[in-house]
């Protein structure tokens, strides 16, 4: 039990809730307020982040090289990646709207699955960087990580309103569905991350009750 | 029930920081005010100064307005005399009648699914515990609604409307429908309902106790 801080609920045996927040003995598999399941620390935390983190660079890869989308122009195919339709915008001026997309499709996944990874490795080598720091790290990836999703549903909504047949229609690339998955994975990916975990090789301070 | 309500009356429920675990001793809080964690500085609770009436309003603004923008054209597109209007879930049938069924399943859960089962599961919530009822049931709720929250992604889906917008400006006019204002105003109500939830308050609520 003292592998945890002094003052932890850990420390104290007992495991916190995710959806309630109640603290209830651990040897309990369920919360006894809410019925969630409930674990000291979340179950494999390290292996099912990692995990879902190459899954996201495997699908980032068919994600920017194939095509999100076809606009078919009076016979004419018209392949755009993601990163082509950030070029496209750029050079027509809509300079902040190409900067949404770059940030939102391209940075954000990316510096998701980087913070992601720093974190893991952070906690497996019992870093000893701020814990302040990379908590506030986490939040962030945890926050932003759906806002990403903004390309596929620009595919979904162009696909749905640019269907004049022949003169001009715009049909799903396969890179949409692999981004989605991009996207989907590394939601899972912060969500199977477990900040207490940053905490844990942080001694508590004061700590008044016992 | 008698276990029940002997725990009812103790004075406060053990809690811990979701972030750093550390056990925090929550008295009860005054409305309006806000109990951080000592050792990570996250917000634990945050006593809501209109009790649960506020998010309640909110949510019932948002599930009239959900309905309406699934009733009305959501955009219209008009290109050399020709026209054509879209509604809401066509963004996801659209998908689903050009072969791409996931792709499709997963656009129509984030806008229209996730969001309306969240609307429906927050009043589902509210109005037993603003009208004074406890029903067994109300934990399932509850962990519903904690739980659903990062599925659901209208506020993205309007951003996406907007880049939409400017990529066909040059191509063709892209009108916006009845619908896309209600969906607009669903979303501002749907995060207000939200933000006016405190877990630490709404749980305490199903368990019969102020905050």
């Amino acid at each position: 039990m003292s592998a945890y801080p002094q003052g932890t609920a850990a420390a104290h045996g007992l495991a916190a809730c995710h959806v309630c927040g109640k603290a209830s003995s651990a040897a309990l598999h369920r919360c006894p307020r809410c019925e969630a399941p409930i674990h000291v620390r979340k179950p494999d935390s390290l292996q099912r982040t990692i995990a879902l983190l190459l899954t996201a660079v495997v699908l980032l890869l068919p994600a920017n090289i194939l095509p999100i989308m076809h606009t078919e122009n009076l016979g004419r195919v018209t392949p755009s990646t993601i990163l082509g339709g950030v070029v496209l915008l750029w050079e027509e001026g809509a300079y902040p709207i190409a900067l949404v997309i770059l940030i939102a499709s391209v940075v954000v996944p990316i510096a998701k699955i980087l913070i992601l990874s720093t974190l893991v490795l952070g906690v497996a080598r019992a870093s000893t960087a701020s814990p302040h720091d990379r908590a506030r790290l986490y939040k962030v990836t945890e926050m932003v990580g759906r806002w990403s999703m903004i390309d596929v549903f620009v595919v979904a909504i162009l696909v749905a309103l640019i269907n004049l047949g022949d003169l001009l229609t715009i049909r799903p690339g396969n890179a949409a569905l692999a981004f989605a998955g991009v996207v989907v994975s590394t939601i899972l990916a912060a969500g199977s991350f477990d900040p207490r975990l940053i905490w844990d090789q942080v001694p508590a301070q004061k700590e008044s009750d016992a | 029930m008698t276990a029940d309500a002997a725990q009812t009356r103790a004075a406060t429920t053990p809690v811990a920081c979701l972030e750093c675990d550390l056990l925090v001793d929550l008295g009860p809080l005054a409305p309006g005010q806000r109990a951080q964690c000592p050792r990570c500085g996250t917000t634990i609770a945050a006593s809501p100064k209109q009790g649960l009436h506020r998010p309640l309003a909110f949510a019932l603004a948002a599930a009239v307005l959900l309905m309406l923008a699934n009733v009305y054209p959501f955009l219209a597109f008009k290109a050399s005399g020709l026209e054509r209007v879209m509604t809401l879930t066509e963004s996801a049938s659209a998908l689903y009648d050009d072969g791409s069924r996931v792709l499709a399943a997963l656009v129509l859960t984030f806008i229209v699914i996730a969001p309306a089962v969240l609307t429906a599961s927050v009043i589902a919530l509210l109005v037993p515990l603003v009208t004074g009822r406890r029903y067994p049931w109300l934990r399932h709720i509850g962990r519903l609604v904690f739980v659903i929250g990062p599925w659901s992604m209208a506020e993205v889906f309007l951003i996406g409307v907007l880049v939409s917008f400017i990529k066909i400006a040059k191509m063709a006019t892209m009108l916006l429908g009845p619908s896309f204002w209600a969906f607009f105003a669903f979303t501002v109500c749907l995060t207000a309902a939200l933000a006016a939830l405190d877990r630490h308050y709404v749980w305490n609520a199903i368990e019969g106790r102020d905050a």
